[in-house]
């Protein structure tokens, strides 16, 4: 399993049909990504790049082409098989980090994790997880609202991590904090990287991407490099 | 488990609509439930008086349609020989022949003149009547009556008073034995407001030798039903002469209308039970849509359909219950009222009846808030989760 590319996109088209019109917005996408990678995806808008998001995250199924994340096949998957996947393989960062309101810091680390074993909250992995993004433990028990944006990024990244998914997928990561708190971050995320953790992120900073080891580019649908 | 904790911090977040939203879903409980228990005593109020009396058959003159031209009923009388011939169809069931009418009287000296029904009952039926008594004996001279309790109290009247029948006494007076317990809506003679006297001094006074009506008292085991088409069809062979009446199929008939008007006002209750229903479909639908981009992130994140869906539904399902479960407890409240109220008594509350009815409307409000969050719920897990995250 593990010499498997983490992820492999072969000849990938996805269509949307409109009234007006077939819009193709990815157009035989082909690229793979390795473990241990940093890839940054980058490319103006309207050029595919959330088509290219929806598809890697396994929320959207290509309309031609193959996706294999580790090795499998999400094609033919059922919705609970897709859910399943982006639950256990795949952690997702988003740029208004998204935690849940209703929920302290603790229950939204965890609940990756509680939705995978159908338990309640497990503090110990919350925490440890936690300390690993140098998140201050006296913020634990806050809500998120309570947080400064980038401790809830910070947090969000813990929820991502929580599952010891195959890869970390980051949509403009730091697009919503100022530059000194983004770059903690993606200092934060060089660190995960160097540990081992496999992380694919779309950007259209390229002072951000300069942290990747490679980058995509990409333009109307197409991979330009 | 997380999607439970989540629907109560929701409920407890929007505590204010969460709370209205109960409220409906209370007062539709309490709608339903009141109105069951107040059916439910009325049911219970109409058999007990009527029933206390065993089962009777109660044979009328036949006084025909009632159309043009038609004779007067006051004339009707069932005769001796007829009598006798209701006595040998009916046995070994007892039949009582009743005499009645209406007299002036007074009771004591420089009383007002009152008006009360009078009937005339030969002393040796008075046992198969059932007359329990409140104070006094049973009468069995020709110079004394019985009083039904309701006259007793209205007149001041205590075993030994005196009552003079008549205008200014006419037909005499009678010495009161005994006071006849409350019987209510007695099938056979509706005592409560009546004078009970012997049949010789009524067959006296008046100049009468027939009855207005004859009280079959069926025994136990034996068929009501089949006794009273057996009285109809002995005694009609030739014309139509009589009419039996079973108390059975009064209570029935009573019963059946009490339970109509009863299914009619829960039915009247069952609306506010509906609007109430609304009324957690539209918080719902409010819940689901300020939270889409919640979903959206937790559907991104690996929650499955199902488990979206399960925490809307807990929601529903939390504001229910509760509402339901207040909603009971203020309804046994409202019946305890409407009781005491009505009937002055809580005889009637702490019933199986009342229980079914309570657990009827507490199911129904639960039911009702489960179904009115079903749709939300589904259409919240249903949402396509790409458009979900964008959502703003």
């Amino acid at each position: 399993m593990d010499d498997q590319p983490v992820m492999l996109f072969r000849d990938v088209v996805k269509v949307y049909p409109l009234p007006a019109g077939d819009v193709t917005a990815l157009d035989g996408v082909s690229f793979q990504v390795d473990r241990g990678e940093f890839i940054s995806v980058m490319g103006p808008s309207g050029s595919g790049k959330s088509t290219l998001l929806n598809l890697m995250g396994c929320l959207d199924m290509p309309t031609s082409g193959d996706i294999s994340i580790g090795g499998i096949h999400i094609n033919e998957m059922s919705d609970t098989e897709l859910t399943s996947l982006r639950r256990d393989r795949i952690g997702f960062i988003f740029q208004y980090f998204n935690l849940f309101p209703l929920l302290n810091i603790i229950e939204n680390v965890t609940f990756p994790l509680m939705l995978k074993t159908g338990k309640g909250v497990d503090p110990e992995r919350g925490k440890e997880v936690l300390r690993a993004v140098q998140l201050d433990d006296k913020l634990f028990t806050h809500t998120p609202t309570e947080l400064s944006g980038g401790q809830q990024q910070r947090v969000a990244v813990a929820r991502a991590l929580i599952n010891n998914p195959d890869i970390l997928l980051c949509d403009e990561p730091t697009g919503n904090l100022d530059s000194k708190t983004g770059a903690g971050i993606m200092d934060l995320m060089t660190d995960l990287n160097r540990k081992g953790t496999t992380i694919i992120m779309v950007t259209h900073d390229p002072h951000i991407a300069e942290y990747s080891q490679r980058t995509i580019r990409i333009a109307d649908g197409r991979i330009v490099s | 488990m997380i999607f439970w904790e989540i629907a109560k911090r929701n409920i407890r977040v929007h505590f204010l609509r969460s709370a209205l939203a109960m409220l409906g879903i209370v007062i539709g409980v309490v709608a339903i439930v009141s109105m069951g228990i107040l059916g439910n005593a009325m049911v219970a109020m109409v058999s007990e008086t009527i029933s206390s009396v065993g089962d009777s058959v109660v044979v009328y003159p036949y006084f025909g349609s009632t159309g043009m031209g038609g004779g007067s009923t006051a004339n009707l009388k069932i005769t001796d020989q007829q009598f006798q011939q209701i006595k040998r169809v009916v046995a070994p069931n007892v039949a009582i022949p009743v005499q009645s009418t209406s007299e002036r009287m007074k009771i004591g000296v420089g009383g007002d003149d009152i008006i009360a029904s009078v009937y005339g009952v030969d002393p040796q039926y008075i046992p198969d009547l059932h007359f329990e008594l409140e104070s006094g004996s049973n009468n069995n001279a020709n110079s004394g009556c019985m009083v039904g309790s309701t006259f007793a109290k209205d007149n001041n009247i205590k075993v030994g008073s005196r009552i003079s029948i008549g205008s200014d006494g006419s037909r005499g007076t009678l010495r009161v034995t005994g006071i006849i317990k409350q019987r209510g809506m007695s099938f056979d003679i509706s005592t409560d407001n009546a004078v009970v006297v012997t049949q010789s001094w009524f067959e006296n006074t008046y100049d009468r030798n027939d009855y207005d009506n004859v009280v079959v008292k069926v025994k136990q085991g034996q068929d009501s039903a089949a006794l009273t088409s057996l009285i109809e069809k002995q005694m009609n062979k030739r014309d139509k002469v009589v009419m039996a009446m079973d108390s059975k199929v009064v209570l029935g008939a009573i019963n059946d209308m009490v339970g109509q008007v009863t299914t009619f006002v829960v039915a009247i209750g069952g609306i506010s039970m509906i609007v109430a229903g609304f009324s957690i479909f539209n918080i719902m639908m409010m819940s689901v849509s300020e939270r889409i981009k919640e979903i959206g992130i937790m559907r991104s994140i690996g929650t499955q359909k199902k488990e979206v869906m399960s925490m809307f539904v807990y929601e529903a399902v939390i504001i229910g219950v509760i509402g339901s479960a207040i909603g009971g407890v203020m309804s046994l409240l409202g019946g305890y009222v409407i009781n005491i109220y009505m009937f002055n008594s809580t005889n009637y509350l702490f019933t199986i009846p009342n229980a079914i009815s309570i657990a009827e409307g507490v199911t129904f409000g639960i039911v009702v808030c489960l179904a009115c969050g079903i749709y939300p719920a589904w259409k919240a897990a249903n949402m396509n989760p790409i458009d979900a995250l964008r959502h703003e």
